[in-house]
């Protein structure tokens, strides 16, 4: 029925940040190693960030073309994790 | 030809709404998941709701309210998610950006539709042309899947109906042109705030048709139907002339909580409570209101209800005179019973006059950390700092997305 599948492992991401644009386009994640693999993000379909505390989180839906990963990027610690995953047919 | 004595002036009302918002919301997310019947739900559970359908869903007759295990024998492959607040928090963060671009008379009406007033702006293009233009940037500063719905009207009555007029995606405009064809295309129960009750007050009357309602004169609404001013207002409305531009009081604040399963446990149920009690103070504070009038209200597993209200001799602020009057009344419920759904909420509210200086030094001491309180969860997060008495309720009571109002986007942005 909910067909996300919750990971929350801290992965590699490579990210593009571009020097002008809109908002949703100047940071874009674009390959992420994840237990050994190493996945293409193809499309950034939503970004916007959210707060946990004073922690300044920016939340990335994104997909490799089949399937759909929500990675979270924590603006304090630096630090990339894949929350969650989504399978092209759920 | 009826002279029906329509507004003539040139539309300039803009309502936009925002389509299968939440459900539109995750289906922008999740590419896999567009095109696909599926819905949100506050909180996933075996006969959890559908509080958003997108419209895939809802082309199989899968609406808002209808049941998990309903949705799901009406289309196996339902996909049902939880509600993601700050995801939706931030569409409409967005929406509200759009629209202060355009005027500085805008209102949101919920957390997906909002009002637009033109009258007094300079414009140099057809509303039309700024209609296209909110739908396109929506799709380009938010997502290619989010589609709006702009209806344009002589006032926001008839704006609002424009927008549903056609949808999904639609733009329509109505003024005293087309007004009279579109009366006579729809039932009097597709007329926005026309529900149930006042239907069967029309048809009693023998009003069976939006064009008759439109031919009632105002005597007759106000005397035979509506039996008050509201005749009055509905006359004029539905001819295109404001009535609804006035703002609305605050009359109360309150939260409620469906409990995952019924239950009559003092202390448990004590903790949520007044952890539910906290937050309704926070409302109370946010809005720089105090309340005098107290309310608590459940409903049993059982079926059945109880509430007790109470009004207060002085007002209340801080949280801990909220729980201390909650509590009383908490401890006068039949506590045999297994509570379902549980609530309360604060009325008879006032302006607050808490930047004043009190004669009384502890009253002034209660404020103050009231106020230090709020400044620490206003910067570290909302229940940084909480009574120790809540932290089951903390554990237990989900955020949810307020339908309505949009007053507390900042608190529930702050507990995301």
């Amino acid at each position: 029925m909910d067909p996300t599948i919750k990971i929350d492992e801290r992965v590699d991401v490579v990210t593009i940040f571009k020097r002008g644009g809109d908002i949703g386009s100047l940071c874009v994640p674009c390959r992420m190693r994840w237990r050994g693999r190493e996945i293409d993000l193809t499309e950034l379909a939503l970004r916007h960030p959210t707060v946990q505390g004073k922690r300044m989180i920016h939340v990335f839906h994104v997909s490799d073309g089949s399937n759909g990963y929500r990675l979270e990027f924590d603006a304090e610690g630096l630090t990339w994790t894949l929350v969650a995953m989504m399978a092209e047919k759920p | 030809m009826i002279n029906y004595g329509l507004n003539t002036q040139e539309p300039q009302v803009m309502h936009i709404d925002l389509n299968s918002a939440f459900a539109s919301a995750e289906q922008q997310a999740w590419p896999s998941l567009r095109g696909r019947p599926m819905g949100v739900t506050n909180r996933l559970s075996k006969e959890c709701c559908v509080i958003a359908a997108s419209y895939e869903a809802k082309a199989l007759g899968i609406k808002v309210g209808v049941r998990r295990s309903e949705a799901v024998a009406l289309c196996p492959d339902f996909i049902m998610l939880e509600t993601d607040p700050s995801k939706y928090t931030w569409m409409y963060q967005n929406l509200l950006r759009i629209m202060k671009s355009y005027s500085p008379n805008f209102k949101m009406k919920s957390i997906d539709e909002g009002v637009i007033d033109f009258h007094g702006v300079h414009r140099t293009r057809s509303m039309i042309d700024i209609g296209y233009e909110i739908k396109q940037r929506m799709k380009d500063e938010v997502g290619q899947y989010m589609r709006v719905n702009v209806g344009i009207g002589p006032n926001r009555f008839l704006a609002k109906m424009a927008a549903g007029w056609h949808k999904p995606d639609g733009l329509d405009l109505l003024d005293h042109h087309n007004l009279i064809e579109f009366y006579k295309g729809i039932e009097l129960e597709d007329i926005t705030g026309i529900a149930d009750a006042f239907s069967a007050r029309l048809r009693a009357v023998g009003v069976t048709t939006p064009l008759e309602f439109l031919g009632a004169n105002h005597d007759f609404l106000r005397k035979r139907v509506f039996k008050s001013i509201n005749g009055l207002y509905w006359h004029d409305r539905l001819r295109g002339y404001e009535m609804d531009a006035q703002p609305t009081q605050l009359g109360m604040v309150g939260r409620q909580w469906v409990l995952r399963q019924a239950s009559n446990d003092d202390a448990w149920l004590r903790s949520c409570l007044h952890f539910l009690a906290e937050t309704v103070g926070m409302k109370l504070r946010y809005r720089s209101a105090e309340a005098r009038g107290i309310c608590v209200w459940m409903s049993f597993n059982v079926g059945g209800s109880w509430s007790d209200k109470r009004m207060l001799r002085a007002t209340i602020y801080t949280n801990q005179d909220i729980w201390l009057q909650v509590s009383k009344l908490f401890d006068q419920r039949p506590k045999h019973m297994l509570i379902r759904t549980m609530g309360l909420y604060l009325y008879q509210l006032t302006p607050s006059t808490r930047s004043q200086l009190s004669m009384f030094d502890d009253v002034a001491k209660a404020d103050y950390l009231t106020q230090a309180v709020d400044e620490i969860n206003d910067f570290y997060g909302s229940f940084t700092v909480f009574s120790a008495d809540t932290l089951t309720g903390t554990q237990n009571v989900k955020q949810k997305i307020p339908f309505g109002g949009t007053e507390y986007f900042d608190l529930l942005l702050k507990r995301a």
